[in-house]
Formats: structure tokens, C-alpha cells, sequence
């Protein structure tokens, strides 16, 4: 205990919070209340006793000060209670000073000094963003992130039912932290409730479709609008930064059904696909076909064309050479054919002579139509 | 002695002073008193002054206040019952009225807020329907339950400053309903898509083979319309030919056609040599006789 007499004020500077609990943080007030006042008095006493000639007897002790030695530990006293006003501000805080319970000022981060208590107070609200999460805890290590149904379950326009979880991101508005402050008794239930109504209202304004597919960011934005308007009526103090939309499906009850559309929807697809590949596949082969028929056709047109051509021709050349010696060609013609014919050929000559018939009935007609019908059947 | 009565006096100033000030916070608003008679009440912060002994202080809040309901069940014009969560925040206007008709407690305060809130609640969705609840007007319904309350909360020297519906929800028999119905309009719809798509699937693949089916007839139809034509032009270049001479023609084609239709293997002939093919089989000289037939 042997300080040296102005101990505290040495320190002070040096360590950020010499007289032990600070203030309270962003909360709704709470002054300060240095614990140790009472020991720092004590001690003054103490050294007081040890200056002060004669000094050191118990009880009726301020008597024998005489009113020099009052008033200097009155002086005494006053400077130990003035030197607990100092605070420090971190640099993500703003120092709010009350004086007699009037606000006076805003107090930049560092060092600063306010009237101690019970004169003054210092709020220190956080002006950094702050994350409300409406329809979910996050975890935090050891608890699982879990969800709160009766927060996250909403009613939309057309009488279903969505899962959302959502969470804001606010701040205290930098410009005028003392709204923050003084404005609202409770400010951050008060954002998540008007976070919650707005978001329920938004949603209940739109179908469920849009909102499970593509409307988050629209729905974000006005709900961040909405917030923001009614917390400025309220003079909350606050910035709504942002919405940000985490989840945002069907019920669980029902989310298979709603899988089972997707799944439906691929299936269609699919479908379309298989048949696509088959329309691709039997067309290309039709026309494939189609043009061997026409090209089939097409030949086998050429090919009658110059048959009969080249048939003509022979003939042409042939009558013409016909009409230089017709009786002779004509003969011959016929004698080649029929040499041709007959050449080739079982054939059986009757001299019938003048008087016909005799030999006919000697004409094994039965064996030669029984060998022709083998011959058809082998056929 | 002389230093005793300095202190009795130091002491009795202390206590006086003490006594006639008071400090009214950023965030209060207090009701000066004397034997119980309100005199003013101070809402401007700072250090205030009051005379000692007599007169007393009571201090209450500035800030909005708010104010949670228990939700509650209400049935709307078109008989849908609704589970509604509102909130409120006010402020206390008129600090005297509100200090005597609560006694400067807020939980009784906000006890007669909520009774008034609760019936304004009632009687504004029991006038509007489901729909305007959820979707069409919330705005207007909570203006209107809010001058509702407004009006009534004027008597608590409260101000309320917004009430909002938090949650509308169906009550918990009515939201199975609605998770049945979700379902089965999923399933719905699931079944449409899958029908659709083999809607899609049989249209493109009878496309497909109506496609094939005309492509095959038309070739099929070029094919015939080529032969026809490829056999009239083939008949107008024969009997051009032909008919340069019929008689020729007649001779030669018949021999043609005797040499394709008497092929030899499927011919037997049974002949007299008395044809002009056998006029020299008997006699070099050929019959004369015969000649004239």
C-alpha cells in the first residue's frame, strides 16, 4: 500500500480502464459505478494521515484537522472522483455523454473524459453491423444450428405455406447514435419484431411460386425497405444494411411433393429428349430410303429410255437394211429364228402325209405331261 | 461548540439541497408532486429543482415501449379462423393520466394496452376477410387498428406509435390442411408435367413417323410417276420405230417373241415338216406343188 501520492493519475493515461468495470456497453443505459471508490478514498486518507502532523488517531480524527485539513481532503476527494470520469472508447464503439441526464455529446473513439457519477453517464453503443437470425439459431461450436418453426413458417398470398429463414444486418446509424440509445426501451427485440412482421408482410403480398423461385432478391429489398421506414418512424437510430434471405423452401411436410415436381419436370424433359432422339433418328433414315427409292426410280426410267432406244435403233437399222433386200432378209430372219428355236429343243416330227391321223394316237401324251408337272413341282 | 453547530449546519444544507434537486434523465419524464397534488411534469433533461420535503418526484419513461401480445385467435368476415401476433410501441404522451390511471407501473399499463388491443384486433379482422388480412391490405388494417387503439389508449395518456401484425399463421388443424392441400396440388402438378411430357414425347414421335410415313409415299409416288413416264417415252420411241414399218415390225417382233416364249427346257414341239422351215427337209428343190397354199 505504499503508493506514491498521485499514483492514480500516472496510470491513468496508460491503462485504458484503471478503475476496473467500465461502463456498460450498448445497452439501454447503466451508468458508471466505479466499485473501488471506496478504497481509493481509503488509501487517500491514509497518505493523508501520514502528511498531516499529528495525524493518524481513530475517530473524532477530523476534528484535530482543523478546517485547512478539511478543506484538503475535500480538494483531495474531488480530484480522486474527477479522475474516475476518464473512459476509453474502442474503435468500433461511440461514446454517448450525459451530464445530469441531458445528452451532450458524441464522443469519438480514444481516450475521453465525462463527469463521473453520479453526474454523468456514457453509453457506448457498438456502430459495427449486427446480425439478428429470424427463423433459425446458428450454432456456435458446441450447439447445432437449429431451426424455430413457429419464426420461420409464413403464410404466403395464395393460402400456402413457406419455410423461410432470413437474417438483417443493421447498424447503429453513426450519424445519430443517441437516437439509438435514448429512443427505444428494448432496440433489438424491436428489430427482430418489425424484421418478422415485415418479411410476413412482403411474403403474404406475393404467390408461392415466385417467392420459391426467383423473387429473393425483390422480396429482400423490400423488406429491407419496410424495415427501414418503420424503424424510422420509431427514430430507432438504426440502419437496416441488408436482408438476406438463407432458406427458403416448401414446409418440410410437404417439401417431397415439391421435389417430386422437380423430379416430374426432369422426367418431361426427358421425355421430350427420348423422343427428339427418335424423331432424329427415323427421319434422316425415311429420307435416306426415300431417296433410294427416287433414285431407283430415276434409273430404272434411264434405263427404259435407253433400252427402248437402243431397241429402236436396232430396229431402224435393222428395217433399213430390211428394205435394201426384203424378200432375202426376211427369209433369213426367219430361218435364223426358227433355227434358234427349234435348235434348243426336244422336238418330235410327224410326217403326217396325206392321210393325217395314224401315228397320233402313238403319242405318249400322258408321260409328257406327267414329266411337265414334275418338272412345275421341282420348280 | 462553535465547530459542532458549523457541521449541524453543513449537514442540514446538504440535506436540503439534496432534497430540492432532482435530475431528469435523456430517457424519463417526471411528475413533480406535492402531498400528492400533481404541480408539472418535467421532460426536459437536466438537473431540475423542486422544493424540499413537499414535494416529490415520480419518474417515468420517455423511449418508445413496447409492448408483445399473446397471440390470438380471431375469425375473419368469411369465417377463417386466424392465429394473429401483434406488437405495439407507444409512448407516454401524457405522463399524469397515464400515472393515474397505472399507477406508474408499466406491466399494468401494458395490461390495459393489450385488453384494448385484443378487442380493436377482433373487431377489425371480424369486418375483413382472410385475404385482406394476408395479402391485400395489411397496411390499412393495422392503420385502422392502430387509431382504434389510438383512441382508446388516449385515456391511458398513451400514445402508440405502431402496432404491427407480426405473424399470421392458420391455426394448427388448418395448416395440416393447408400441408395436404400443398401436397396434393404438388402431386397435381407432378402428375401434369409427367403427362405433359409424354404428351410432348407421343406428339414429337408421331410427328417423327408421320414424317417418315410421307416421305416414304412421296418417293414412292416420284418413283411411280418416273416409271410411268420412263415407260411412255419408251413407248413413243418404240412405235416411232415401229411404225415406220407395221408389217416389218409385226414380222420381226414376232420372231423376237417367238425365240423369248419357245425357250428351249420348257418346250416340247410336236411338229409336221410340212412348214415353210421344212420346204427343203424333203426335196432340195423344195414342193413346188405345195408353194401356192
Amino acid at each position: 500500500m505504499s503508493n506514491g501520492p498521485w499514483q492514480p493519475r500516472g496510470q491513468g493515461p496508460r491503462n485504458p480502464n484503471p478503475w476496473g468495470g467500465g461502463p456498460s456497453g450498448s445497452g439501454g443505459g447503466g451508468g458508471r459505478e466505479p466499485p473501488d471508490l471506496e478504497d481509493i478514498l481509503r488509501r487517500s486518507q491514509d497518505k493523508l494521515r501520514r502528511v498531516m502532523p499529528g495525524g493518524g488517531g481513530d475517530g473524532g480524527g477530523i476534528a484535530k484537522l482543523g478546517v485547512v485539513g478539511v478543506a484538503f481532503l475535500g480538494l483531495l476527494a474531488a480530484i480522486g472522483w474527477m479522475l474516475t470520469g476518464f473512459y476509453t472508447v474502442r474503435p468500433n464503439e461511440v461514446g454517448i455523454e450525459r451530464v445530469f441526464g441531458k445528452f451532450v455529446s458524441i464522443t469519438a473513439p480514444g481516450l475521453n473524459w465525462n463527469w463521473p457519477y453520479p453526474v454523468g453517464r456514457v453509453n457506448k453503443p457498438t456502430i459495427g453491423v449486427q446480425t439478428i437470425e429470424i427463423g433459425l439459431r446458428s450454432g456456435d461450436g458446441r450447439r447445432s444450428t437449429r431451426d424455430v418453426r413457429e419464426e420461420s413458417l409464413m403464410l404466403t398470398g395464395d393460402e400456402n405455406i413457406v419455410d423461410v429463414d432470413f437474417s438483417v444486418l443493421w447498424l447503429v446509424d453513426a450519424r445519430k447514435p443517441q437516437d439509438y440509445v435514448f429512443n427505444l426501451r428494448s432496440p433489438e427485440a424491436t428489430i427482430k419484431a418489425v424484421a418478422e412482421s415485415a418479411m410476413r408482410e412482403v411474403i403474404g403480398r406475393r404467390e408461392i411460386q415466385p417467392i420459391l423461385t426467383g423473387a429473393r432478391l425483390e422480396i429482400e429489398r423490400a423488406v429491407q425497405e419496410l424495415m427501414q421506414k418503420t424503424l424510422n418512424e420509431y427514430g430507432a437510430g438504426v440502419i437496416v444494411q441488408q436482408v438476406q434471405m438463407q432458406k427458403v423452401d416448401p414446409p418440410a411436410e410437404v417439401i417431397d411433393a415439391f421435389r417430386d415436381v422437380q423430379a416430374a419436370r426432369a422426367d418431361q424433359e426427358r421425355a421430350q429428349n427420348e423422343a427428339q432422339t427418335y424423331a432424329n433418328r427415323v427421319i434422316p433414315e425415311a429420307r435416306g430410303e426415300a431417296s433410294k427409292i427416287t433414285q431407283r426410280a430415276e434409273a430404272e426410267r434411264e434405263r427404259m429410255i435407253a433400252d427402248a432406244k437402243g431397241e429402236a435403233a436396232r430396229f431402224i437399222s435393222v428395217l433399213d437394211e430390211y428394205k435394201k433386200a426384203p424378200e432375202v432378209t426376211r427369209q433369213r430372219l426367219y430361218l435364223e429364228t426358227i433355227e434358234r428355236i427349234y435348235g434348243g429343243m426336244e422336238k418330235i416330227i410327224l410326217d403326217q402325209g396325206k392321210q393325217g391321223a395314224g401315228v397320233v394316237p402313238f403319242l405318249p401324251l400322258n408321260d409328257m405331261l406327267k414329266n411337265r408337272t414334275n418338272e412345275q413341282g421341282k420348280r | 461548540m462553535l465547530r459542532s453547530a458549523f457541521l449541524i449546519i453543513l449537514a442540514a444544507v446538504v440535506v436540503v439541497v439534496g432534497s430540492s434537486v432532482f435530475v431528469v434523465d435523456q430517457t424519463e419524464q417526471v411528475i413533480v408532486t406535492q402531498f400528492g397534488q400533481t404541480k408539472r411534469v418535467v421532460t426536459n433533461p437536466g438537473l431540475n429543482f423542486k422544493l424540499p420535503f413537499i414535494q416529490n418526484t415520480i419518474t417515468l419513461d420517455r423511449r418508445v415501449l413496447d409492448l408483445e401480445t399473446p397471440s390470438v385467435e380471431a375469425i375473419t368476415a368469411d369465417q377463417k379462423r386466424l392465429v394473429v401476433d401483434t406488437f405495439a410501441r407507444y409512448r407516454i404522451e401524457n405522463a399524469l393520466r397515464y400515472f393515474q390511471a397505472t399507477g406508474g407501473s408499466t406491466l399494468r399499463g401494458n395490461q390495459q394496452l393489450g385488453t384494448f388491443m385484443d378487442a380493436a384486433l377482433r373487431r377489425v379482422l371480424g369486418e375483413s376477410t382472410f385475404l385482406l388480412v394476408v395479402k391485400e391490405d395489411r397496411a390499412g388494417l393495422t392503420a385502422k387498428i392502430r387509431e382504434q387503439v389510438n383512441s382508446e389508449a388516449a385515456a391511458l395518456g398513451v400514445k402508440i406509435v405502431d402496432i404491427r401484425i407480426r405473424r399470421v399463421d392458420l391455426p394448427e388443424q388448418n395448416s395440416q390442411a393447408v400441408f395436404r392441400r400443398m401436397q396434393t396440388e404438388r402431386q397435381r402438378e407432378a402428375a401434369e408435367l409427367r403427362a405433359q411430357g409424354t404428351e410432348i414425347s407421343d406428339r414429337i414421335k408421331a410427328q417423327a413417323d408421320r414424317t417418315v410415313t410421307v416421305t416414304r409415299a412421296e418417293a414412292d409416288r416420284f418413283s411411280r410417276e418416273t416409271l410411268g413416264k420412263g415407260e411412255a417415252e419408251r413407248t413413243k420411241l418404240l412405235a416411232d420405230a415401229y411404225n415406220r414399218d407395221a408389217e416389218f415390225f409385226a414380222f420381226y417382233r414376232s420372231m423376237q417373241a417367238y425365240e423369248q416364249g419357245l425357250k428351249s427346257g420348257d418346250t416340247r414341239l410336236v411338229i409336221t415338216p410340212d412348214s415353210d422351215f421344212f420346204r427343203y427337209l424333203n426335196s432340195p428343190t423344195g414342193p413346188k406343188n405345195a408353194k401356192p397354199q
